[in-house]
């Protein structure tokens, strides 16, 4: 039977942070992931990190800049954690061999990026989350812990409210097995892919999310979707903000910089809900190009700048978009980026469950409210990531030995077996591809009622009609239909929690927009949204946010 | 963007190692437009015709290095290789698994060895106890520091260039392309204090086994060039230690004998690189090459010109300051 006393899911920048502080703290820990660690989706983070280290700058400006950007959603002592950990965060990384981008005097550059007003993101031209991920693992394989590789999580083993460890499938064998544990943290990032139009990953499917939400885990905030203003208009893939950040400009059909009607001060450093709903107001009212895009210029930077500083997304450009960014304008749109909802935890990543954290984007703390700033999550899944392995450690030195059951695994497979098994049923690939279209039709960077409503009921359908899934093919070895089927079942219980949340919330508040309610409500809706699986859907119930010296102000930028 | 569809037929690499006889090649026919990367394309198969098509992708952008394969023989990143040129070539589109890694299934690779050789390598940073980090701020760096880098920074580890390289394929005890562009990465690290004997270490375990062949750097998707960070290994190595291996001999002796006479000097270069003792074994071979072409056993001539050789030499050296080492 495998027995560890801290097992960690996930084993990008957050899995990784936490199973470092879990091995410092001396635990066997292991390491679960889907992914080569190296493979993960934080390795595409380009833009940068933020702390405020310049001599400038404070943690306060840093504080404030976060809450406004949270829209007041996200809780003020956390933030006020979260900015003082940022700095000695940064540091560390460059101690752990961090390749960053170097100002003259031999000290950490630093970019401007949305929603913040001095230069407080640290780079590694546009790879931050590739250096960062590098260097972690890199740091990380100096100790000694066990690496499950291509793993995939399908539950949580919970009794009497503790934790007892996990069920995974070992891709490479086919075989599904208990891993034991005194403690999890879930780390697997965002779900992402519950959207067609995104930027993520084909591997952002939630499953540590939809786990602990099966497991009976509160999920928090799941309304909260952000969309990157600029993703090259016909794959989705980032053109990070970076970009913004080091001077291009939007335009639409007409020619017209069109930021500053909405953004006059900082035009395109606006946050990034602003900067979205701005792009699509501009093709919705007949102003984008046609197929619906507008475009970002960099020309004006000139070729070294482009090519030094911009160096992936030029051959991004180049390579899917067909366009060389130092002599043409790129054709981009909003599209899914970042999931502000998630797990709901404390600032050490404990959850409702006993022995289970989480952290990253899988979590939700929360410290990005209502609408995320750029730069704020690479250093969210270092931050946060430490803490929840310090926690798990913590709690597993004095935590009894998980108890494992045969029947437990046998519970956990039957189902899965029945998807090989039956002679007809529904394709995963048809089931992911029109939940997709669902969420990008009805949730949205612009919502309403009806549209919401509609969202719910298709996708309770697309639910209904999963439970008949057929997997296709027979083999043990690495069966990617076998693990499509495991992903869109989780993403649709997702899904449905995303958009019963944006239903209920009949306000507009930093990335969530409803139509028929465009102002923020803070008498009735400045609370957490939390969601609870019940047996007919999410059941929703609300928290307090957390101030500490910030009243709500409405937001301009 | 050309937004007419052309009928691309790909020929797919299919087998399950215990399991299937022997590989085959499924074709599959689609209507593709030219610009659809080759993932695309392979997604689409497993979607709309067989699901039970295998492969490892993620990101789909060239950041994540999940999907190298062979595409018409070459190592590349499928989500950033567009059918068009493919098709236009070789009139198909041939996917293959990686090459240098067993099969796991159809386009899966085993990757153990490749992660293995990139952990031998050392790649953190190993630290003098007399030197720590200095607490609670940034080691300086400055931006020509971090130049020196090159582009081996943006590396994703998608073992392209593993796939492509034949002394790879020759000799188990060569570390790869990529596990040595990563060796060079910390080797130019100002904070890593085990410069000389990460150099020292690497003369004896593979560096000198490169073949120079370049088909790594024509792999890499990234511009690491690893090739060309192995030959700045090399002379790195050759300016801490000297020439003692029979590859870095044999590359010094190269250089003096040019200086001299503008040829090489077979049996002057041969001595150099492997010393007298190191010849006795070749001695029946150098008998029967004696046989045949007795002139290689005479020192060749100065050639005609000589001077300007020694200009080129001279102009070399005085261009080359230690600070342009790489």
């Amino acid at each position: 039977m495998l027995k560890h006393d801290v097992v960690v899911v996930g084993a990008g920048l957050a899995g990784q942070r936490a199973a470092l502080a879990a091995v410092e703290a001396g635990r066997d820990v292991a390491v679960v992931s889907k992914l080569h660690p190296l493979r993960s989706h934080s390795g595409a983070a380009q833009g940068g990190i933020n702390a405020a280290i310049g001599k400038e700058d404070s943690v306060d400006t840093h504080t404030y800049d976060t809450v406004k950007g949270s829209d007041y959603l996200g809780d003020q002592d956390a933030i006020e954690f979260f900015c003082r950990e940022a700095g000695p965060t940064v540091i560390e990384m460059e101690h752990f061999g961090t390749i960053f981008n170097r100002s003259a005097d031999g000290s950490l550059a630093r970019r401007p990026f949305g929603g913040m007003g001095l230069p407080r993101t640290i780079y590694a031209a546009d790879r931050t989350g590739l250096a960062l991920l590098q260097a972690l693992w890199e740091r990380l394989g100096t100790e000694r812990f066990t690496l499950y590789e291509e793993w995939d999580l399908t539950r949580l083993l919970v009794r009497e409210g503790a934790v007892q460890g996990i069920v995974a499938l070992d891709r490479r064998t086919g075989e599904f097995a208990q891993i034991g544990a005194k403690s999890v943290v879930l780390a697997t990032g965002p779900y992402g892919r519950v959207f067609g139009r995104t930027t993520n990953a084909h591997s952002c499917t939630g499953d540590g999310v939809a786990a602990a939400y099966a497991a009976g885990t509160a999920l928090k905030d799941m309304e909260f979707v952000q969309f990157h203003p600029t993703a090259l208009v016909e794959t989705g893939i980032l053109i990070t903000e970076g970009a913004r950040g080091e001077g291009g400009i939007l335009k639409n059909a007409e020619g017209e910089r069109f930021m500053a009607k909405y953004a006059p001060r900082v035009l395109e450093l606006a946050s990034r809900d602003v900067v979205s709903r701005s792009i699509i107001t501009e093709i919705l009212e007949g102003r984008g190009f046609p197929g619906g895009y507008v475009h970002l210029e960099l020309m004006h930077l000139g070729r070294e700048k482009i090519e030094s500083r911009l160096q992936e997304i030029c051959d991004f450009a180049r390579n899917f978009a067909g366009v060389d960014p130092v002599t043409e304008p790129l054709p981009i749109s909003p599209a899914q980026h970042y999931m502000m909802g998630g797990i709901g935890t404390d600032i050490h990543g404990r959850t409702n469950i006993k022995g289970l954290f989480a952290a990253g984007e899988a979590a939700c703390v929360s410290i990005h409210g209502a609408n995320r700033l750029g730069g704020n999550s690479l250093m969210e899944t270092l931050v946060f990531g430490k803490q929840a392995g310090i926690a798990a450690a913590t709690y597993a030195a004095s935590a009894t030995a998980p108890t494992l059951r045969d029947g437990d695994l046998d519970a956990a497979i039957a189902p899965l077996r029945a998807w090989s098994s039956r002679p007809d049923g529904e394709d995963p690939s048809t089931l992911r591809e029109e939940m997709q279209a669902v969420m990008d039709r009805y949730a949205g960077i612009y919502r309403n009622e009806a549209d919401l409503l509609e969202g719910v009921r298709r996708i309770r359908a697309l639910q209904k009609r999963f439970a008949q899934v057929r997997v296709v093919d027979q083999s043990k070895v690495y069966n990617v239909n076998l693990t499509d089927a495991l992903e869109v079942g989780h993403m649709l219980a997702l899904a449905e929690v995303i958009l019963v949340g944006a239903y209920a919330r009949t306000e507009s508040r930093g990335a969530h927009s409803r139509r028929d309610y465009p102002q923020r409500d803070d008498a009735h809706w400045m609370k957490h949204t939390m969601a609870l699986r019940g047996a007919d859907g999410p059941q929703l119930s609300y928290g307090p946010v957390a101030y500490t010296r910030w009243e709500p102000k409405e937001r301009v930028y | 963007m050309d937004e007419t569809t052309v009928k691309a037929t790909f020929d797919v690499y299919r087998f399950e190692p215990g399991k299937d006889a022997a590989p085959r090649y499924d074709r599959y026919v689609l209507d593709l437009t030219p610009h659809t990367p080759v993932l695309t394309a392979l997604l689409k198969i497993r979607a709309e015709l067989d699901p039970s098509l295998t492969l490892r992708y993620s990101c789909r952008s060239a950041i994540c290095g999940s999907c190298a394969m062979q595409i018409n023989s070459k190592s590349r990143l499928a989500c950033e290789s567009p059918i068009g040129p493919e098709l236009a070539r070789d009139g198909r589109i041939v996917v293959e698994p990686m090459r240098n890694q067993p099969v796991l299934r159809d386009l899966v690779v085993e990757q153990g060895t490749f992660w293995q050789n990139y952990r031998t390598i050392e790649p953190h940073l190993i630290l003098d106890p007399r030197h720590p980090m200095p607490e609670g701020r940034e080691n300086p760096m400055t931006p020509a520091q971090v130049d020196r880098f090159k582009e081996t920074p943006r590396c994703i580890a998608c073992a392209a260039c593993y796939s492509a390289c034949p002394a790879v394929e020759a000799d188990p005890a060569f570390p790869g392309p990529m596990a040595l562009a990563k060796l060079y990465r910390f080797v130019v690290d100002p904070r890593d204090h085990a410069t000389q004997d990460r150099l020292v270490r690497i003369q004896t375990e593979g560096l000198w086994l490169c073949l120079r062949c370049h088909l790594c750097t024509e792999a890499c998707p990234k511009e690491v060039r690893p090739s060309e960070r192995i030959r700045d290994l090399k002379e790195l190595a050759i300016a801490a230690q000297g020439a003692t291996e029979h590859g870095s001999r044999h590359a010094t002796g190269f250089k003096e004998n040019i200086r001299e006479r503008g040829l090489i000097n077979e049996m002057k270069l041969a001595r150099q690189s492997v010393g007298l003792l190191g010849l006795l074994p070749q001695v029946p071979q150098g008998i029967r090459i004696w046989r045949k072409k007795p002139e290689l056993f005479r020192a060749p001539h100065r050639i005609e010109g000589h001077d300007e050789v020694e200009k080129i030499y001279e102009a070399l050296d005085d261009g080359k300051t230690k600070e342009d080492l790489p």
